[in-house]
């Protein structure tokens, strides 16, 4: 016999199975890093504000910031925090001024044009992060490759 | 017609998200472009941090962003729990859980940002 359906089962079926291709992508996206974003964010309110109750600590916690694994993190935190502003304009400006845009074909098109405007404007960021990533943690400065380079 | 509805602390929380959420695109933007980018991770420590929050400005800046970017993220911590917990009395705890974490890790970092640093006290 079959499990009792949940809520919980329910919403993660949903989630999983739903096939509302871009809209359903966003909005998995969508909470994707916004869950991510805030669970940053909560450790990061509490890190720096050892700056005042801990001194001490605050040396420690930058120190596993600027380690491999959380720089590669930092840089899907750009990501993150970019692609969710992008997306959660269109909802709010679809919302609140434009509702007769909340049709099937339009969004998928807005959907789209979202993910490309994020990519967009988080690859230079990524970029430097990761070239900065290259030079202090590896000795490796991406620069001095360049045929104009230094 | 949507402008008859009375509104509730739900219809007020629909329009914050939309509003925080607009506010926060150059707010937030603009913080880790500029700390992690910019100035990069490896050239902050606590005498950066300190120089930043003798500033009255940055603080107000750091300010808003605790009180919009925070706020916006636990209300939608609890959206995501709405859509995963359908029992009211559930719901209610697990609501006033996070107003109450929401409301400490606030205060924590509101305090700090008020006080500022303390590089003087590193061992």
């Amino acid at each position: 016999m079959a499990a009792p359906s949940t809520p919980l089962k329910n919403t993660v079926k949903g989630y999983a199975t739903y096939m509302g291709r871009e809209g359903h992508y966003a909005f998995l996206l969508h909470r994707l890093t916004g869950l991510g974003v805030l669970l940053f964010l909560t450790i990061h309110i509490l890190d720096t504000a050892t700056v005042y109750f801990y001194p001490s600590l605050y040396q420690h916690a930058i120190e596993l910031y600027r380690a491999t694994p959380f720089m590669l993190g930092e840089i899907g935190l750009l990501f993150a925090v970019i692609y969710h502003g992008v997306n959660g304009l269109r909802i709010a400006v679809t919302d609140m001024w434009l509702p007769k845009r909340w049709a099937i074909e339009k969004q998928r098109q807005a959907v789209r044009i979202t993910l490309v405007v994020a990519i967009l404007l988080w690859a230079p960021g990524a970029l430097v992060m990761f070239y900065n990533m290259l030079l202090h943690n590896f000795h490796v400065d991406l620069l001095a490759f360049l045929p104009f380079g230094k | 017609m949507a402008s008859q509805v009375k509104p509730n602390f739900e219809t007020t929380a629909w329009r914050f998200m939309r509003y925080s959420g607009i506010l926060l695109i150059p707010l937030a933007w603009f913080h880790v472009y500029l700390q992690d980018v910019i100035v990069g991770v490896h050239a902050i420590d606590i005498d950066y941090v300190a120089v930043r929050l003798a500033d009255a400005g940055w603080v107000t800046y750091n300010f808003l962003l605790l009180l919009f970017a925070f706020a916006h993220g636990m209300y939608g911590l609890r959206q995501v729990m709405f859509d995963l917990v359908h029992k009211p009395s559930t719901r209610r705890i697990l609501s006033i859980l996070m107003l109450i974490f929401w409301l400490v890790v606030s205060a924590i970092g509101a305090t700090a940002l008020a006080m500022g640093a303390r590089p003087e006290l590193v061992q």
